[in-house]
């Protein structure tokens, strides 16, 4: 059943302008982590490491939760227009399976951004800073933990986008939690946020690991989130009428 | 058997009953009308029957089935359903469209050619239905709704919008779905004149509450409405007509109540025997009077 959820709602994204900004977005963060590290060469002396501060000071920070909203609020928009949740929800699915299709899709779509922002990390330390050989492999371990501590972040803004029939409230919602997330991230308060997650996942604007010896608590916490935020859906979907 | 049955079916938001102890009860193999002023109930009943809002009191039968959350899947396996307006993504085709709902509804792909057919969209379902009219829309979506062969099919006023040329289209389609399709319909309008040439059975609800459930042809039978009648000698049918008659405008007129046919036979051959009858003339209400009367819209 999840499956054929999955299958329909991959559909959906067929010609949808939604690329466009999947391209863009870690594009600009691309372009402006290469200049800024070339700017600033007497100063950030470790290479790839200093280049990856460069590149995920505005992409992890102010740029990642946005766009995830962006993805979430899109799926959204394209049920509330024309009453077409009245007709996925008169469809034989459970309907917590429509919304986890919708959770699977936008994750899927985090992890292509993801590795969209590794090839442009690359080609840009490679042709844009002239680093020499490859990145260390830290770096796929940070994105891959990036995208652990976006799952809370996707399941919230999936759950925002599908309460509040509005494209830019959820986006602007998901830039404040991000601000406040860097705000607690730097007073040791991370955990305690579901923002602030993938900031600390990515390692971002740091050269040395900020989770070395803490991993389990920002799993611990992920789960946490993420539990909460499918159990509120699930409820709201089963419980409320349907407003399409 | 009913193929859709409900028992005091009741929706309360807050103070508010929008749909008041409705007792719906749809013949299978039928086309029943379910026609109401706007904001009279019918779209929350209609979602109540397809579980998209959750009713606050009284039954839902399906197919023969109480409908229940365990087994409420099942049922909308065999319900088709286009509530409100097309539902559709405008930045795919028609055929796209059709794929998505084969697919939640777990139905062969070679299913979307037949009920393309059925529509008669199959010319266009390569265009992206942001391209299509109103009335292409509303056809996609009786396809949507008729994947996988529902015996049932729920339509919130699919004629909503539609020109005269797309109106006639869709009737006949609807018409022809207890044939074509072996589907029971259940469809709502704000409209009995668009109604009466393809539906059966009706039912007429107004401020939540049903004022009538039952064949057209019953409906038609409060049609009978006044007479009207000129004798020569006025002052010799009045000892006849006594108090049932009420002067009209015209010397010698007279307008009676509606009565059974056999007592204005009888009173017709003793007027011409000593009034003599020179004009007799039924009234009969249309469907749309009839309609009016029983919503008390008539005065507005």
């Amino acid at each position: 059943m999840l499956l054929r959820c999955i299958r329909a709602e991959n559909r959906k994204l067929r010609r949808s302008p939604i690329w466009l900004l999947f391209l863009a977005v870690p594009a600009i963060s691309a372009v402006y982590g290469t200049f800024n590290y070339k700017m600033n060469l007497e100063i950030l002396t470790h290479g790839w490491y200093d280049l990856w501060t460069q590149y995920t000071l505005f992409y992890a920070i102010f740029f990642f939760a946005p766009l995830i909203g962006v993805y979430a609020a899109y799926l959204w928009r394209l049920e509330h227009r024309g009453h077409n949740w009245n007709l996925i929800m008169t469809a034989p699915v459970r309907p917590f399976c429509l919304y986890f299709a919708k959770f699977c899709v936008v994750t899927k779509m985090a992890i292509l951004t993801q590795l969209w922002l590794l090839v442009l990390f690359v080609m840009g330390g490679k042709f844009g800073a002239k680093l020499p050989g490859f990145p260390p492999p830290e770096i796929v371990l940070w994105l891959l933990r990036g995208i652990i501590g976006g799952l809370a972040i996707i399941a919230l803004q999936l759950l925002l986008s599908m309460v509040i029939h509005n494209f830019a409230l959820p986006v602007q919602i998901a830039l404040g939690g991000s601000v406040a997330g860097l705000l607690a991230v730097s007073k040791d308060a991370g955990l305690y946020w579901p923002y602030s997650l993938m900031i600390m996942g990515m390692n971002s604007n740091r050269t040395e690991d900020v989770m070395a010896g803490g991993i389990w608590g920002f799993f611990l916490s992920c789960a946490v989130f993420l539990t909460v935020f499918l159990l509120i859906a699930n409820v709201t979907l089963t419980k409320r009428d349907v407003k399409a | 058997m009913q193929i859709v049955e409900t028992k005091e079916l009741t929706k309360r938001y807050g103070a508010s009953t929008v749909v008041n102890q409705v007792s719906l009860s749809v013949p299978e193999g039928s086309v029943y009308g379910f026609i109401g002023p706007n904001g009279a109930g019918k779209s929350t009943t209609m979602k109540m029957l397809l579980g998209l809002v959750k009713p606050s009191g009284g039954e839902i039968h399906l197919l023969g089935k109480q409908m229940n959350e365990r087994n409420r899947l099942e049922l909308l396996r065999q319900t088709g359903s286009l509530i409100e307006s097309p539902s559709c993504y405008g930045h795919l085709t028609g055929e796209e469209n059709l794929q998505i709902v084969a697919e939640l509804k777990n139905v062969p792909k070679k299913d979307i050619d037949r009920v393309l057919e059925i529509v008669e969209l199959t010319d266009s379902r390569k265009r992206q239905v942001k391209q299509y009219s109103l009335g292409m829309r509303q056809r996609l979506g009786i396809a949507q709704a008729l994947l996988g062969n529902p015996k049932l099919l729920i339509l919130d006023e699919p004629t909503n919008g539609l020109d005269p040329s797309g109106i006639q289209q869709m009737r006949s389609l609807i018409r022809d779905m207890p044939n074509r399709c072996g589907a029971t319909v259940l469809i709502s309008s704000h409209l009995l004149s668009e109604m009466e040439q393809m539906v059966d059975w009706v039912g007429i609800i107004n401020h939540g509450q049903l004022l009538f459930q039952g064949e057209l042809a019953a409906l038609r039978q409060h049609s009978q409405g006044d007479i009207s009648l000129r004798v020569l000698c006025p002052e010799k049918a009045l000892p006849i007509l006594g108090k049932l008659a009420k002067p009209d405008r015209e010397p010698g007129a007279f307008r009676l109540p509606a009565m059974r046919e056999d007592s204005l036979a009888e009173l017709v051959r003793r007027l011409s025997v000593e009034a003599g009858v020179v004009e007799l003339n039924r009234h009969t209400k249309s469907l749309e009077e009839i309609f009016l009367s029983l919503t008390g819209e008539e005065s507005k």
